[in-house]
């Protein structure tokens, strides 16, 4: 800065002390704006101190009019003393105040780049924190956590240099852009584009979003949102994955926030994000707390029944239907809480359950029991369940409820019954009734979404009974059981070592993980390195040289440019079909579209004779297409098994395409290209 | 509370022009309005100064609170900065905005004396819309601003920012 605030002219601004009151307006700026300025955004001082002369008006003198508003006058023009006073010939002739105002309507850039260039005391004015906090707070929604951004609103506004938060926010706005474009340009080093982008964190994920949501009328629509919405996957998985290590480490992380986790996998651009999952909690809280206003007076078990009847009641837990028990989207604590049915599993239900519990105060827990996990409340603080005092072992039992399937709680020797009919010894039962680890539950959630990704891969290929399982999430069905499966895995490897888990099982993911890399998310690269590697860092274990090599191999493929395939020769230009094209194939029946094609077969001979190649009609002489199919997967297909099409839209396409192209063509009925740099005549 | 629609006070300019007008458009001033509330019924009687505006603003003044006098009063948390102020500026307004720069700083500086926020803002905006991209020299020369850096200062400060130029 070129003057401190400090070294007074007659513009300077108010020195901005450490203000900690919980009012900074209308603290350290209240006294100035109140001699100046009536009518700026700071009633409350002013009218104290206008009804404050007002009174002593009524003591001292008759009430009048013309003195009050001579006292107004004064106070309005910072510039004079008399009410008659020069007409402002300039915006110089306009008091501090009046020019703050003014700012705020002015684009924050315009700001930085123009008008604190003018002059000096509109430099000195455009430095006013509070401006530059309500840009931060009005522009931005999402902050990495490094910037504990919701204590920095909270405190007194002198506390942090806004403008300088706001401007590193514009730099990587403006940077987040800028490597996206270039992303979007090429098919070269886009891991590492992807990289620097992932390193700002949440502070990228406001313009991530803002692509998310580009217009569709833009000329790379397809790909723009793409690829935003892959970055975007990414800093999620980093995110959860974080959060997850947190667990590992020993931290106590609430539940909503390792189970939620699992939701930042299938999010895309969509809200349900880890804060916006407490916000959600945070609500029903407080609508609970209204309709039963003695909450807090209750015993803990009164208490614990209050909020399982007040969830049921709003069917915040439990599915209408067991048909759609499997259904993908009932693991999602945070799709649960947002969907208009919120169904969920029992793990989820409890978790919701106990994620409202605890913030009444309650101790509770989710335990685990087999097959059906139930949520129990714990006395606590030397306080029985009733409200007594905690004496003897007799009443410092804890209560269990099932908030899945009722609002009563359940006797705990309904339970015993029940783990008495799996054949579980009376001796071990105290093991069931127990608490279940927050590892354990997210290795139980991982294991649920297996079983529905099992099942609904299953009945796929079986078409006779496709209804249920359903995969509705967010974005295509496909590309959301591919995300589901890999959080599963990455859940599996993380808490593989907890205890009764052998490290050989954590071992059995790795090739797994890989192959999702290598296929899908070779921008993981860098949390493979993060979380993987260093448990093989010996050079002697297989699995050491089998990360180093996939790894080496993801990242020389993104590095090398792609090689060029032009149509210029006789053979080429007799190609039938050019990437962009939309088929049908004529045996499968599958919907996909065309991203590259070879003169004849490119694949090797096992490749060939496990496909039957030679069977085909025209054998291996013919063009083979790639193509990039409606379940996500990319196949190699023979020009004769080709049906083109041309679709109005080829709607589960839409979201997948824009890996490979700009935008769907309306008038031509084929997808343009965004791989020119590999085929430039295509 | 007895206001009614016709009840009408009379104000006098700094030039000493009486102007009678309807209470309920007076009292979107919130400084008159506050005023009579505390002084309470005798002051309608009276004529009321205000010392700091010329006949042919507060005629201006008078203009925009007849046009909007039944707008809904604006809640107390609209000055909060939580929440994105509009820059919009609707038609009318638009138009009676459009008038010299002098004509303008005036209204502003009217507003903010008589405490009529919605005038306020819409007198700011129409300025912020001036500025919105012009540079620095066209700012400057607009608004009649003299440049007081010295050369190693602009420099600077072009420096400090050079991040956020177009590229």
């Amino acid at each position: 800065m070129l003057m401190s605030p400090a070294k007074s002219n007659k513009y300077a601004i108010p020195v901005m002390d450490n203000d900690t009151s919980p009012h900074p307006e209308s603290s350290s700026w209240g006294h100035n704006i109140a001699l100046h300025a009536p009518g700026l955004p700071h009633h409350k001082s002013r009218e104290n101190s206008l009804r404050a002369a007002t009174i002593h008006s009524q003591c001292a003198y008759s009430p009048n009019p013309t003195y009050i508003l001579q006292m107004a006058a004064t106070r309005a023009d910072s510039e004079s003393t008399t009410p008659r006073r020069q007409p402002p010939r300039s915006l110089n002739d306009l008091p501090d105040e009046i020019i703050q105002h003014i700012l705020y309507f002015v684009p924050p850039l315009d700001i930085i780049l123009k008008v604190q260039r003018t002059s000096q005391r509109l430099h000195n004015l455009c430095s006013q924190p509070l401006l530059w906090r309500y840009h931060c707070r009005v522009q931005f929604k999402y902050w990495d956590p490094k910037h504990r951004i919701r204590q920095k609103f909270l405190g007194g506004v002198g506390d942090v240099d806004w403008q300088a938060l706001y401007a590193h926010r514009a730099k990587v706005d403006l940077e987040t852009t800028r490597i996206l474009d270039s992303t979007l340009e090429r098919q070269v080093d886009r891991i590492q584009k992807f990289e620097l982008i992932a390193d700002f964190g949440y502070d990228a994920k406001d313009t991530l979003l803002q692509h998310c949501h580009i217009d569709e009328e833009a000329e790379d629509v397809l790909a723009r949102r793409y690829y935003a919405n892959a970055i975007l996957d990414h800093v999620h998985r980093t995110k959860a994955l974080a959060e997850w290590e947190k667990i590992l480490r020993g931290e106590d992380i609430p539940i909503e926030r390792a189970l939620g986790s699992f939701d930042l996998f299938v999010l895309h651009d969509q809200p349900g994000d880890l804060l916006e999952i407490s916000d959600l909690l945070d609500d029903i809280v407080t609508r609970l707390c209204v309709e039963t206003p003695d909450i807090a007076q209750l015993c803990a078990r009164k208490k614990a029944i209050a909020v399982v009847k007040f969830l049921r009641a709003y069917n915040l837990t439990g599915i209408a239907s067991e048909i759609a028990y499997r259904d993908l989207q009932n693991n999602y604590i945070g799709i649960a809480l947002q969907d208009q049915g919120h169904p969920s599993l029992p793990l989820i239900s409890v978790a919701i359950f106990c994620a409202v519990a605890q913030r009444l105060g309650l101790d509770a827990k989710c335990c685990g029991i087999p097959n059906h996990v139930h949520a129990m409340i714990c006395p606590r603080n030397n306080e029985s369940l009733d409200g007594g005092h905690l004496t003897n072992d007799n009443n410092a039992e804890p209560m269990y409820l099932d908030p899945y399937r009722s609002d009563a709680e359940v006797p705990v020797w309904n339970l015993q019954v029940m783990l008495a009919a799996w054949g579980i010894q009376e001796v071990d039962q105290p093991l069931f009734l127990h608490e279940s680890s927050t590892a354990g539950l997210i290795v139980r959630t991982s294991r649920n979404i297996l079983a529905t990704v099992h099942e609904f891969r299953g009945q796929v290929a079986n078409t006779d009974d496709n209804h249920h399982p359903t995969v509705r999430l967010h974005a295509n069905p496909y590309a959301d059981l591919d995300n589901a499966f890999y959080s599963a895995l990455w859940a599996n490897f993380l808490f593989a070592t907890q205890p009764r888990s052998e490290v050989r099982s954590q071992r059995h993911f790795i090739p797994l993980i890989l192959e999702k890399f290598e296929h899908l998310y070779p921008m993981d690269a860098s949390l493979i390195e993060q979380y993987i590697c260093p448990l093989f860092n010996n050079p002697s274990v297989a699995e050491h040289w089998e990360l180093h090599e996939a790894l080496r191999v993801v990242r020389a493929a993104d590095q090398t440019p792609k090689q060029v395939t032009p149509r210029d020769t006789l053979a080429a230009r007799a190609i039938k079909y050019k990437v962009g094209q939309v088929f049908r194939h004529r045996r499968y029946n599958y919907m996909a579209v065309i991203t590259g094609w070879d003169v004849e077969c490119g694949m090797g001979t096992d490749w060939c004779a496990h496909n039957h190649v030679d069977l085909l009609s025209r054998g291996r002489n013919q063009s083979f297409f790639h193509a990039l199919v409606d379940d996500t997967s990319i196949r190699y297909v023979a020009e004769e098994n080709i049906e083109i099409i041309e679709p109005e839209v080829p709607i589960p396409l839409m979201s997948l395409a824009g890996r490979f192209f700009k935008r769907w063509d309306q008038e031509n009925h084929v997808f343009i290209s965004n791989i020119r740099d590999e085929y430039p005549d295509d | 509370m007895s206001s009614t629609d016709d009840q009408t006070i009379t104000l006098v300019s700094n030039d000493n022009v009486s102007i009678p007008v309807a209470l309920k458009v007076a009292e979107r001033s919130m400084l008159i309005k506050n005023m009579l509330e505390d002084i309470g019924e005798s002051a309608m009687e009276s004529p009321i100064p205000i010392p700091n505006v010329n006949e042919q603003v507060l005629k201006k003044v008078i203009e925009w609170c007849e046009h909007h006098k039944d707008d809904p009063a604006t809640a107390a948390d609209d000055d909060s900065d939580s929440r994105k102020k509009t820059t919009d500026i609707e038609e009318w307004d638009q138009k009676f905005m459009q008038v010299d720069q002098e004509m303008l700083f005036e209204i502003i500086l009217a507003s903010n004396y008589l405490d009529i926020k919605p005038l306020l803002d819409v007198g700011c905006k129409t300025v912020a819309n001036m500025i919105k991209g012009k540079s620095p020299e066209e700012i400057r020369k607009t608004f009649n601003i003299t440049n007081d850096f010295t050369p190693e200062e602009e420099e600077q400060i072009r420096r400090e920012n050079e991040w956020a130029e177009d590229r």
